[in-house]
């Protein structure tokens, strides 16, 4: 197994201002009670570690439950598959207006998000020598990835799935046709039944098919520092923030064999930093606050060491349907 | 199968280990007059001090004895057996390498593999992999540094043995990053060599700085050491649109660092913040299973009738073509010798 260490830095301000987060983190918030009032289904069991899962707080209102094994946080209520389906395509809709932060850095989001997205994925298919193969995108539509997977000319065949409808698929994969890779971007963190989506994406993917998972980890610096406190922890976005170990042992449950496990993350110490800066009061340890204050060279070099470490909370994992 | 180790040291006992787990083995012989039978655990797989080699039962040989051994057994063994797995160097010299080779060429349908198990490292098979398609341009250059730093028993060990050696850390590490020269830039020839014993003196090189070109013109340099008091195993390939670093090794001691593998593309001021500082991906590797590929290839070319992928006869010859150039090529010059 590899991990991967990138030296690719930019500022939160590039790619996700906390600023510019907090009109669509409101938005998102409403969006969700809304989607979850009268819902009375709530998560009892850990889909990774299978146990009991424990309370651990609200998220303004919404409870999160934590797994006491594995550490990951998930929203605690559920709603049934087709509210859940709408409530992500109306945040994904609001995604896309002028009125969500993330249209006015498209640019800067194309070359800090999806290219080297997409160079890891070219990448990762080269090293393991799959030239030409067909790919599935899973998440909710539309995608910004999607121009970047069908104008790339790695793939023999582009094809975006309905994530939600792929969890319900039937069971033999004929749900559609069979894919060489699939790719998911967070789209485990927002997923009504993370097992379910990966058994439905492990049904459509070839044996010896890769399947590309990025998601926000609750085993990450910036995460394990403020918890429900982080502001990037919003759904329906991220009703499920799996620890990195978590994660990976959902995979292998889901007969998938991690290749590459990486928290390749550049931002933990600014987001920490900023939350700071947004509300000075938050309870930080005297080591936190003291390396929330340091120098930028302190902080890369940190940074660096959440990376090689697999400390970062952003995961990029690599996996291969098991023969 | 049935497969039988000459020879019980350091490379034998790993050999021993794989050969354990492979599904397909079921008898495991161990020929070695030096052990003491009771001593290793070799659970009854030990010859018995003059018992004959059972050749009639023996579905492949491995030899992994010291360098002054090696081309005869290589040369029984293909002749007896056909099927022989011999650990790098090829011989301690052109003369022994090439009475290996008239063994082969004297045996129809052999299957004769060398252990060159730095090309299945996950670094050097990553880098293969980026390479082939094209992606990073045409190979500028190769580096490649391999070193240790011998030991206090570095003297009377073997290796340090000019008749049992046949050639110092060239010989004996530099065959590895010689054999990778040539997987990532096909035949070399020497254009300079500068060999020196200045530490150990034991008759032998110490170091090796060699300067080699390819076919196509790109020079690939390597220095091979027994005076790296920093364990270092290192290559760079410089390409037209980028490059690759690879450092570390993943070995039992782990005294080489972590395993990793730099990918760095060119990009002048148009493309990065600062120029000569361009991004890097590194990705860092947590297995090493070169041991288990190469023994794996082996035993599926032998059970498949066929020649082996790599570590081949003729991957073989085109370093120790090197090597002998470059020994010739110090007789003619002074090597420096240590004062002590």
């Amino acid at each position: 197994m590899r991990s991967i260490q990138t030296q690719h830095l930019f500022p939160l301000s590039a790619v996700k201002p906390l600023d510019g987060l907090l009109n669509y983190r409101a938005f998102c918030l409403a969006a969700t009670r809304k989607a979850l009032a009268g819902c009375t289904h709530r998560l009892e069991r850990s889909w990774s570690s299978a146990v009991r899962l424990e309370p651990c707080g609200a998220l303004e209102g919404l409870a999160y439950v934590r797994d006491p094994e594995h550490g990951g946080l998930f929203l605690a209520d559920r709603s049934e598959p087709a509210p859940w389906g709408r409530l992500l395509s109306e945040v994904n809709r609001h995604r896309h207006s002028p009125a969500a932060f993330h249209a006015g850095l498209t640019q800067s989001r194309v070359d800090h998000v999806y290219a080297p997205k997409l160079e890891w994925i070219e990448d990762a298919l080269r090293l393991q020598e799959i030239p030409q193969t067909s790919i599935m995108e899973v998440v909710t539509a539309p995608s910004d990835f999607t121009e970047f997977l069908t104008e790339s000319r790695s793939f023999s065949e582009v094809l975006t799935v309905d994530e939600t409808e792929l969890a319900t698929d039937r069971a033999d994969g004929s749900g559609g046709p069979q894919v060489g890779a699939a790719v998911l971007l967070e789209s485990l963190d927002r997923a009504l039944d993370p097992a379910a989506l990966l058994r439905g994406v492990v049904n459509r993917v070839e044996e010896g098919g890769l399947v590309f998972v990025t998601a926000l980890v609750s085993s990450g610096f910036d995460m394990t520092v403020l918890g429900l406190r982080n502001l990037y922890l919003t759904p329906p976005d991220r009703a499920n923030c799996f620890s990195l170990h978590g994660l990976t042992a959902l995979l292998r449950q889901s007969g998938l064999s991690p290749l590459e496990v990486s928290t390749p993350g550049v931002l933990d110490v600014e987001i920490v930093r900023a939350h700071v800066q947004h509300d000075p009061s938050l309870p930080l340890s005297a080591f936190e606050r003291q390396l929330v204050d340091a120098d930028g060279e302190t902080h890369e070099v940190f940074q660096t060491f959440l990376q090689q470490r697999g400390l970062s909370s952003f995961a990029r994992i690599v996996t291969r349907k098991q023969r | 199968m049935h497969c039988l180790i000459f020879g019980f040291g350091y490379m034998g006992k790993i050999r021993y280990d794989v050969l354990r787990r492979h599904p397909a083995v079921r008898k495991i012989t161990v020929v070695d007059p030096a052990l003491d039978p009771s001593a290793e655990g070799l659970r009854g797989a030990l010859l018995e001090p003059g018992a004959p080699v059972p050749w009639a039962t023996v579905d492949a040989a491995f030899i992994c004895t010291p360098n002054n051994v090696t081309a005869d057994l290589c040369v029984e063994a293909i002749a007896r057996c056909g099927r022989v797995f011999c650990e790098k160097p090829p011989g301690r010299n052109w003369e022994d390498f090439c009475r290996i080779a008239e063994a082969a060429a004297r045996t129809p349908r052999h299957t004769l593999m060398f252990g060159f198990n730095h090309r299945l490292h996950p670094s050097v098979q990553s880098a293969k992999a980026l390479l082939s398609d094209g992606k990073l341009g045409d190979v500028l250059y190769v580096k490649g540094t391999y070193g240790k730093s011998g030991g206090i028993r570095h003297r009377q060990n073997w290796r340090s043995n000019p008749v049992v050696a046949g050639g110092g850390i060239l010989l004996d590490q530099g065959v590895h990053m010689l054999d990778l020269f040539q997987l990532f830039l096909g035949p070399l020839a020497l254009v300079e060599a500068v060999l020196t014993d200045a530490f150990w003196g034991s008759g032998l090189e110490d170091n090796a700085f060699i300067l080699l070109r390819s076919a196509r013109g790109a020079p690939a340099f390597l220095h091979s050491s027994a005076t790296l008091w920093k364990h270092t195993f290192r290559f760079e390939i410089g390409c037209r649109d980028g490059y690759l670093i690879g450092s570390g090794l993943l070995s039992k001691t782990g005294s080489y660092g972590r395993e990793q593998l730099v990918i760095g593309k060119r990009q002048f001021e148009d493309e990065a913040l600062a120029l000569g500082n361009p991004r890097e991906e590194i990705i860092h590797f947590d297995r090493d299973e070169s041991w288990e590929k190469e023994v794996n290839e082996f035993l599926g070319a032998v059970q498949e009738g066929q020649p082996a992928a790599h570590g081949t006869l003729d991957d073989a010859r085109l370093v120790m073509e090197v090597i002998r150039d470059v020994y010739a090529l110090a007789e003619r010059q002074p090597m420096v010798r240590s004062a002590t």
